[in-house]
């Protein structure tokens, strides 16, 4: 237990940084994911092109291969951004694809009796997206997006490979100077545990809140 | 495509499709003249120089990612068909009618939905040798990540189930079947169909979720490609290579599924009549739970 | 499983005709011959390597008592070690061959000649949060993995050796001026590599820098020559080696710490500590031990072969 409780500095750290990693990529990747599932549904078929390739493409790639790529390959045509921003855009980027389709899935729950009154009372697609379809359908995917947002913080752990020293990178290099695998990974683990079901209980709260009775 | 897609917008008139038509070609010439932007400057750091993309002309390099990538698939195999069979056993049991058996399976989802799963190789490699479980190598990978995906199948066969019409069961029930023989004979077989687009993206997910091989040494492609980084000094060709394999081999998978479900959706409605909503909805709002 | 058994020595002869035939093709294939830099260490590091293993001793029978970890290694036919892949000169996999070469791989090939007569290793690839378990579970014999030995970790695990002593050293971009050893760091920002001595190593030799951690070799080198940091800390050994083929970099400097490498074993298991410290001292006594130096890290190295540590000389040990 000396190896967890003598560095809690250094876990306190790593857990800040994990859980603000966490906040900035929900954020960019809910951003991401209402803008790629518009563009999958718009009229303009090279923009659903656009998105199509967006998600097909982000969805087939581990996220390890496009951190690497992001940091190491973009600065040699002339891009370099700070390493926490790299990992938070490729990080907001993926999850971005998933929760796109997770949006998309949401419209599509969305009555054909609702897109016909938008568009009867003289909606533009914009508009009826705004004010009808996309309230209506975010609700009823509160529970898949809660479980993205759950991989999401899992996968920050990878930011680690590119210089971000989050709970996981915090976890090894104590490990490194304590040699106790068990005691610092059981506490890690422990601490994601928390916060995965923190998301969980935030996004049942969301649910029972804006829960659509039918 | 989908029913609100179709009403969410007018049919273009003319003039919207010649302004469509404009934008579309200037956008593409954007996208275009971006990429080749980006080549450019890649090939004037010298990354596209010949020797730089030299060893990955060879077979030996070829049959090194490729050995690579069959343990990236057997990993990926053996997980899929275990996890899928306990995912179901479990959406079953959460769906019983027993309290028990209730309990127990939704305990069992709600617990391995929130913990990491590499926590849970962590947990494979140095808590359960203590107690006398010592898996082979393969296995110390599989075993939990088949604890981790079962919850997420768990859920999708979850999903399926209940978004199928009760009057399936209903009917099912009237005519003199047993609980069990309605699941199998009736639910199951349509709630399955319909999933099909989830359990492919869950399964790709899984695939991806063998690089965390590399913590119980079983090289699998993404370590294998670090391995060829170190050994050629080539970091961002080889990652390049291993990226584009992931994404033909996924791809390819998304595709196989697509064509199954196009195929499928053809025996069904046929099946049915055509009269009965012939554009359910595809997507579950399950189906991207990964 | 089979997918192991590509780092199984017993393919040794299959894999260097392999060899000799590709660097054929290779040679045939591509017309501007020499030029391709991409794959060091072929058939000629081998061919040394094999020299060594050949001359190599063996153990005699009263060595090994019935019932000991040896006497299992022994019947068992091959020896399981823990190790890297991708730590060139050190343990990296040829994916040509399917070999893994390098001055521990090497070292962990001549005590497996050592217990059965022949060099049979079965490489395990572990990280560094995981080697400590796998010396506990016994799903190893011995780790070869630049462990530094230190008091803590020998409560966990038996440290044989050191069987090399090296240091971390500073490198940075060949234009840069401003620092010429370990202590122009202060307030820079240094590249180290994940779970390597240089993170604990660091803050104590340069406080005041700002550390920046990457998973890989691969990616610290790529990470300096973009300038995300200032300056890359690592195994003198191991930046010799980057700086050799790659221009855009360099050394400076002497090495700053001294890491002695110990072999890890089992904790409770004393008498294999004490056969393979015995291991140890006949190879480094019989030249052994220089050749394997010469054949690995010797190649990048300047200087001449340098005086094998002594056994015991470091604190857990």
């Amino acid at each position: 237990m000396d190896a967890l409780t003598g560095h809690l500095g250094e876990f306190g750290h790593g857990l800040v940084t994990t859980v603000h990693m966490t906040v900035v990529t929900t954020i960019g990747a809910l951003l991401l994911g209402v803008i790629v599932a518009t563009l999958r549904i718009c009229p303009v078929p090279l923009l659903r092109g656009v998105g199509t390739v967006y998600v097909e493409v982000l969805q087939n790639l581990p996220l390890l291969a496009l951190l690497v790529l992001f940091v190491f390959a973009l600065p040699t045509i002339g891009i370099t951004f700070p390493l926490f921003t790299s990992a938070a855009i490729v990080i907001s980027a993926y999850e971005g694809a998933y929760l796109a389709e997770a949006i998309r899935a949401g419209i599509n729950t969305v009555g054909v009796g609702q897109a016909e009154a938008a568009r009867a009372i003289g909606l533009t697609f914009s508009q009826s997206l705004r004010y009808v379809i996309l309230p209506q359908g975010l609700r009823a995917v509160i529970q898949p997006m809660g479980t993205i947002c759950i991989a999401l913080l899992m996968n920050t752990s990878l930011a680690a490979a590119v210089g971000v020293v989050e709970l996981t990178q915090a976890a090894n290099n104590v490990n490194l100077v304590e040699a106790q695998p068990i005691a610092v990974f059981t506490g890690a683990g422990l601490a994601y545990m928390l916060l995965a079901l923190l998301i969980s209980r935030i996004t049942g709260a969301l649910e029972r809140r804006f829960a659509i009775v039918r | 495509m989908n029913p609100n897609q179709q009403i969410l917008f007018d049919v273009p008139g003319p003039r919207a499709q010649r302004r469509i038509r404009i934008a579309t070609v200037l956008g593409a010439l954007a996208i275009l003249g971006g990429i080749a932007w980006a080549v450019h400057q890649f090939a004037s750091h010298g990354e596209l120089a010949a020797e730089r993309w030299q060893p990955f002309t060879t077979w030996p390099i070829w049959r090194y990612l490729l050995d690579a990538l069959w343990a990236t698939l057997l990993a990926a195999a053996a997980t899929a068909v275990l996890s899928g069979a306990l995912g179901l056993l479990l959406a079953l049991g959460r769906l019983s009618a027993h309290r028990p058996l209730r309990w127990l399976a939704g305990a069992y989802v709600e617990v391995f939905r929130t913990v990491p799963a590499l926590l849970l190789v962590y947990i494979t490699l140095f808590a359960l040798p203590k107690y006398g479980l010592n898996f082979p190598l393969f296995w110390k990978l599989v075993v939990p990540l088949v604890v981790s995906n079962a919850a997420a199948f768990a859920e999708i066969f979850r999903a399926g189930i209940k978004a199928l019409d009760r009057g399936q069961t209903e009917a099912g029930l009237a005519i003199g079947l047993r609980r069990g023989q309605v699941m199998r004979l009736v639910v199951l077989p349509q709630a399955l169909l319909r999933l099909t687009p989830s359990l492919v993206s869950q399964l790709v997910g899984l695939l991806k979720d063998t690089s965390l091989g590399f913590v119980v040494s079983y090289t699998e492609l993404l370590y294998s490609g670090q391995v060829l980084a170190s050994y050629t000094h080539l970091l961002i060709q080889t990652f390049l290579v291993v990226a584009l394999i992931y994404l033909v081999v996924n791809a390819s998978l998304s595709k196989l599924a697509r064509v199954l479900q196009a195929r499928n959706g053809r025996l069904t409605t046929r099946g049915r009549s055509a009269a009965r909503e012939p554009a359910a909805t595809p997507l579950t709002p399950g189906s991207t739970a990964r | 499983m089979s997918i192991l058994s590509r780092n199984v020595t017993r393919r040794r002869a299959l894999t260097i005709a392999a060899t000799a035939v590709t660097v054929a093709l290779a040679a045939t294939g591509c017309g501007d011959g020499g030029s391709a830099p991409a794959l060091p260490g072929a058939a000629g590091g081998d061919k040394a390597a094999q020299s060594v293993f050949d001359a190599a001793p063996v153990a005699s029978d009263a060595e090994i008592p019935a019932g000991s970890t040896m006497d299992k290694i022994r019947k068992r036919g091959y020896l399981t070690v823990g190790g890297s892949l991708d730590a060139p000169l050190l343990s990296q996999q040829n994916p040509v061959t399917g070999e893994i070469e390098g001055f521990d791989a090497d070292m962990a090939k001549l005590l497996a000649k050592y217990i059965i007569g022949k060099p049979e290793v079965k490489t395990v690839t572990i990280g560094t949060q995981t080697r400590e378990a796998m010396l506990q579970a016994k799903e190893v014999d011995a780790v070869f993995q630049t462990y530094t030995i230190t008091p803590q970790r020998a409560t966990q695990v038996a440290f044989a050796g050191p069987y090399l002593t090296s240091g971390l050293a500073v490198a940075v971009r060949k234009d840069e001026t401003s620092i010429k050893s370990v202590k122009d760091l202060a307030g820079k920002t240094v590249i180290v590599g994940a779970n390597t001595p240089a993170v604990t190593a660091l803050p104590e030799a340069a406080p005041g820098s700002k550390q920046v951690a990457f998973a890989t070799d691969p990616q610290a080198v790529q990470a300096l020559l973009q300038k995300r940091g200032d300056a890359y800390v690592q195994d003198f050994t191991l930046l010799a080696s980057n700086a050799k083929s790659n221009p855009g970099m360099k050394v400076v400097g002497e090495p700053f710490t001294t890491e002695a490498y110990g072999i890890g074993l089992n904790h409770e298991d004393t008498e294999f500590k004490e056969f393979v410290n015995n291991w140890l001292r006949k190879i480094q006594a019989d030249g052994t031990w220089a050749k394997v130096w010469q054949n690995t890290l010797g190649s990048v190295v300047e200087g001449g072969t340098p005086t094998p540590p002594a056994i015991g000389s470091v604190e857990g040990s």
